[in-house]
């Protein structure tokens, strides 16, 4: 496996990085906001999206984007009420989302069992091109102009979203931007780590980051550098023991946030009383 | 808008929360005048921090009409709202929570600051001010979550003081306090209404601890105003020995 030239793996390389580095960066804010059901579905939905596009054989990707952001235009508002229909809403639309992918594809005759099928469902290294990388570069791009200049908006509303809105920030509009930034971030990452893992990539690395450390500004580096170590450790994993790329980066990633419970500093003292505490328990 | 409006003025303002049909508060007439200290007293369900939010504009109301500075608040919500400090009732931060002291009294200016500007050395210097005033200059590089309840109140009372509010709404500041940071606080509050003439509306459930500055208090009880007076003639009234029959001691 590894006398394949370099210039074949860049590509997938470069989209390994990128991928880490969009997925873990919203990581940051969803984990703070607890938008991890939204997310997730959101993945799902991506994943629904392209097994859409491939049916009606335009680019998976422009249709998991756009499956992604209507749901992110559904439940969006829903959770923002806190209410309880968001729970119930959430857990009919990711089963929904999961049997229309595997409709859409068994639709398309010959289909199902094929490659370009099942990377959308579980990743796949070939499967990133320099368009995807493209793609991912002004994501990237995109996301790090958002972040540097909104910074200080971002640290007001992961702080308290009413404190942040009775200080006359428009928190709304920063919810929903991160929900945007979450959808493209998995949509775009979709055909490196597959549909059914993507959103571990995004909710892993910064839960490692979370146990380190209580300075926002230091998760926000930390977070992206792990997701990036996570993707490109999968990704030797996948090429040397032939793993699936996607469960080969989760497993990475994984592995990262479990020994992160036990060495991190926050949970020294009884880590087993202080872990059901959830992290994002004030915020509201 | 007129010359020296008032600092609140609500007109038979309603509030009714999204999904409900009562209104939580009804008829509401409060007019507060460029720094007044008045503290709004009442039983829990009163309706206090509704009226707070209403004040600012997190709750809209359903009713009635209602100005801030002298501009309308359903508006005009940003632009007031940078000018009003408001601290949370209860607000407990978990311990792992990801934020420094210094990032959290900072994130109060923000809205102030605007969009698209950054930070400049004078918002630090506020910052540091505001941290010095509630005597928590030393706690800037500390994690919010490990600050003991009373650390924590005074880091979001620096927080709304970082705004420089014209208008300080304060909700229960004195919940999960002990005695001596109860005396700390009050004297911090009676120092900022006296030097940055800056108007305070707090909420309180407790009647024994009221700021010595504070002279007028508001009664709600059942969401409405029941009584609008002095704070001496409040006190002996036989009304609010009804509604506080313990003395209001907590
Ligand atoms: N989000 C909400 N939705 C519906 N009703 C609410 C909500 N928040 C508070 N209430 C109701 O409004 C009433 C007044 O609440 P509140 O203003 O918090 O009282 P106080 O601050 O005086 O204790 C209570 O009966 C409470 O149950
Ligand atoms: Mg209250």
């Amino acid at each position: 496996m590894t006398t394949l030239p370099l210039f074949f793996l860049l590509p997938s390389i470069l989209g390994a990085v990128l991928a880490g580095f969009v997925c873990s960066t919203m990581g940051t804010f969803v984990v703070r906001m607890n938008l991890s059901s939204i997310g997730y579905c959101m993945s799902h939905a991506a994943f629904a999206g392209a097994a859409f596009g491939i049916l009606i054989s335009i680019d998976p990707m422009i249709s998991a984007v756009l499956f992604a952001f209507a749901t992110a235009l559904v439940l969006g508002p829903l959770s923002e009420k806190a209410r309880l229909e968001s729970n119930v809403v959430i857990g009919f639309l990711f089963s929904v989302m999961i049997a229309l992918g595997f409709i859409f594809l068994s639709l398309k005759p010959g289909e199902a069992a094929t490659g370009r099928a099942l990377s959308i469902l579980w990743g796949s290294l070939f499967s990133v091109n320099y368009d995807n990388v493209l793609l991912l570069s002004l994501l990237s791009f995109a996301l790090l102009v958002f972040v540097i200049v909104f910074y200080k908006e971002l640290v007001a509303v992961m702080f308290h979203r009413k404190l942040a809105e009775s200080a006359g920030i428009n928190t709304k509009m920063f919810y929903f931007a991160v929900l945007f930034f979450t959808g493209f971030a998995v949509a775009l990452s979709l055909k490196l780590v597959g549909g059914l893992l993507v959103f571990a990539l995004i909710v892993n690395p910064t839960s490692t980051a979370y146990q380190f450390f209580y300075d926002f500004k230091k998760i926000m580096i930390i977070s992206p550098v792990i997701g990036i170590l996570s993707c490109l450790l999968g990704f030797y994993l996948s090429l040397i023991a032939d793993f699936p790329i996607g469960a080969a980066i989760v497993i990475v990633s994984a592995t990262g946030f479990a020994v992160s419970l036990i060495v991190s500093p926050k949970r020294k003292k009884g880590f087993f009383l202080k872990s059901k505490q959830k992290l994002d328990s004030s915020y509201k | 808008m007129e010359k020296n409006p008032a600092i609140v003025d609500l007109h038979q303002v309603d509030t009714i929360y999204e999904g409900e049909k009562i209104p939580v508060i009804h008829d509401i007439n409060l007019t507060v005048k460029k720094n007044d200290f008045l503290s709004i007293i009442g039983p829990n369900g009163a309706g206090k921090t509704t009226l707070l939010e209403t004040i600012n504009g997190i709750l809209s109301y359903t009713a009635g009409k209602g100005k801030v500075f002298g501009k309308q608040i359903k508006k005009h919500k940003n632009s007031i709202r940078k000018h009003t400090g408001y601290v949370i009732q209860n607000f407990e931060i978990e311990p792992r929570a990801p934020f420094l002291c210094k990032d959290v009294v900072m994130s109060g200016r923000s809205g102030k600051i605007g969009l698209l500007r950054f930070p400049t050395k004078k918002d630090w210097d506020i910052v540091w001010k505001s941290m010095g005033l509630v005597g928590m200059i030393d706690y800037a590089n500390r994690a919010v979550g490990k600050l003991s309840g009373g650390e924590f109140q005074k880091i979001l009372l620096a927080r709304a003081l970082a705004q420089e509010p014209d208008l300080l709404l304060l909700d229960e500041p004195f919940s999960n306090l002990d005695f001596s940071a109860r005396n700390q606080i009050e004297i911090l509050l009676n120092r900022v209404h006296d030097q940055y003439k800056t108007t305070i509306v707090m909420v309180s459930h407790d009647l024994t601890f009221l700021p010595t500055r504070c002279n007028r208090l508001i009664v709600m009880d059942k969401g409405s105003i029941v009584m609008d007076d002095t704070k001496d003639n409040v006190l002996q009234s036989d009304l609010v020995h009804s509604l506080f029959p313990k003395g209001g001691k907590q």
